[in-house]
């Protein structure tokens, strides 16, 4: 079931043997889909079924025992300025600045002062955090702290917007109004975004395709098109199938 | 998209500012308090006792006033002075940077850990024969003796400090590309270790103090000399004298770092 041929990225039939205390563990099993440009895509499954695992290969931060990543027909075997990434605890540096969070990444890039200076500006003003520029992490709340993260990971300008749970330790309230946000900003920059949850509400509300995992070993039961409007709520009956379609195969 | 940020407060940090000065008033009071009950006790021990056991307050205050005034204080702390800042100076650096290594790189702390474990229990004062042997009596033997204190608290801080530091912060860097070992230490590690580097340099400072009397103790003089050669001669309102300059540079020294700390980790 390979989508993947010519999409921007294309995960192919990747695993992830660990050796542990008992014998070895699959964690992930010939793990194999594409993702479009433009598209959201969401990797929905419950706890243990290796999406951390499989969001770190993507990443770069870990090898695969077998299979590969290609992005752009490049393959992933360490961390590229083509991708933004979002962790699920923010993980601001807590001796910066919002600015020099936001700025982080631009050391590596060749951008000149002005222009670093202008993009930050543009992304701290984008995720809403005017006037907290030269607040340190200590004092923002776990909204803003990702807010931050988030426009981290936006300045570097990549086509991939890669996320780990990024909205699993903000309060319900905070979770829906980020959520939002974040269509905005795909829909704004036209980004490519594969956001990790285990959340299915969260990834029927955002994706146009939800990518389906299970445990034991950690594989793909389902790839599932969203055909949905959006805004999406909710309380609508057809918002409702496909909740109760992803609920069965977890 | 929408800026409000209802429901996703700031904790703001300076509506404490007043109570803060409350509680600072107060505790000055307290230990001012304290300070005085102490000498008062002091005063009251040392009408029981003959002037060389223990001299009054009033005598020690006497002869602290009379070795500030002849210029043998300023020239006991000036000579002092000469091998404590070297010898601070150097140790630290060097147990910041050693500590940092091997903190870091799990070949270096393998290879070194023996040879660590075997100097690391050795008093500064068993290298005097060492000091003398390779820098002479003078204030580089001093200084050696001084830095090599300076150099554990240093070492141990920094290694603590970077043993500590969070491996998801080390992802991040990761994923923006930084990479190797000097990139992801200096953008990274060290940022990350500061508070535990800079309590130890500051434990260091202190610890550098005391270890100036041991420094002195083969004959480089200072304060540390003065205090021996009072002890020898029984002239207890000189060593006291002398105890008190010591602290004294200590509380100089300390309080003066402590403000750079403040500073340094306003973040925290």
């Amino acid at each position: 079931m390979s989508h993947a041929d010519g999409s921007m990225v294309q995960i192919e039939g990747v695993s992830k043997r660990y050796d542990g205390d008992q014998g070895p563990v699959q964690a992930l099993e010939d793990v194999d889909f594409g993702v479009e440009t433009g598209e959201f895509v969401c990797i929905v499954g419950p706890s243990g079924c290796g999406k951390t695992t499989l969001f770190r290969i993507l990443a770069g931060l870990e090898p695969a025992t077998a299979g590969e990543v290609l992005l752009d027909g490049q393959r992933v075997t360490e961390p590229t300025p083509e991708m933004g990434i979002v962790f699920q605890e923010y993980h601001l540096f807590p001796w910066q600045t919002v600015r020099e969070n936001v700025a982080f990444g631009l050391q590596k890039a060749e951008v000149s002062a002005a222009e670093r200076d202008r993009r930050v500006d543009h992304l701290i003003d984008l995720v809403g955090l005017d006037g907290f520029a030269d607040s340190y992490p200590k004092s923002l709340s776990g909204g803003m702290k990702q807010r931050v993260a988030l426009a981290r990971a936006l300045a570097i300008d990549p086509a991939l917007l890669l996320m780990d749970e990024p909205f699993g330790a903000v309060d319900a309230q905070t979770r829906e109004m980020l959520q939002g946000e974040l269509l905005d900003i795909w829909q704004e920059t036209g980004k490519t975004v594969l956001f990790v949850t285990h959340d299915v509400e969260e990834a029927v509300k955002l994706a146009d395709r939800i990518v389906v995992m299970g445990k034991d070993p950690g594989s793909i039961r389902q790839v599932i098109d969203v055909d949905l409007d959006r805004p999406r709520s909710r309380t609508d009956a057809s918002f409702g199938r496909y909740y109760e379609r992803v609920r069965e195969l977890i | 998209m929408a800026t409000d940020l209802q429901g996703d407060h700031a904790q703001t940090t300076d509506d404490t500012g007043r109570a803060r000065i409350d509680v600072d008033l107060r505790r000055l009071l307290l230990g001012f308090g304290g300070l005085l009950g102490f000498v008062g006790l002091w005063w009251v021990a040392s009408l029981f006792q003959p002037e060389f056991v223990l001299p009054s307050p009033a005598v020690v205050a006497a002869t602290f006033i009379a070795e500030a005034a002849s210029g043998e204080m300023a020239t006991a702390l000036g000579q002092s002075i000469l091998h404590w800042v070297p010898g601070t100076i150097i140790g630290t650096l060097l147990g910041i940077v050693t500590g940092v290594a091997l903190g870091w790189s799990r070949l270096l702390d393998d290879i070194t850990a023996p040879v660590v474990r075997t100097l690391r229990p050795v008093p500064p004062l068993a290298l005097i024969g060492f000091a003398i042997a390779w820098f002479g009596i003078n204030n580089a033997g001093a200084a050696f003796i001084i830095a090599v204190g300076a150099f554990w608290i240093n070492f141990y801080a920094s290694y603590g400090g970077v043993e500590g530091v969070s491996e998801d912060l080390l992802d991040v860097a990761r994923s923006f590309g930084l990479k190797g070992d000097l990139e992801l230490v200096r953008s990274v590690v060290i940022p990350a270790a500061s508070p535990e580097i800079l309590t130890g340099i500051r434990t260091g400072i202190g610890r550098c103090w005391m270890l100036v009397v041991a420094s002195e103790i083969f004959g480089v003089p200072g304060i540390g000399r003065r205090i021996l050669r009072a002890s020898n001669n029984l002239q207890v309102d000189v060593v006291i004298t002398y105890i008190l300059v010591l602290s004294l540079m200590f509380l100089l020294v300390d309080t003066a770092f402590r403000a750079v700390q403040r500073w340094v980790l306003a973040w925290r």
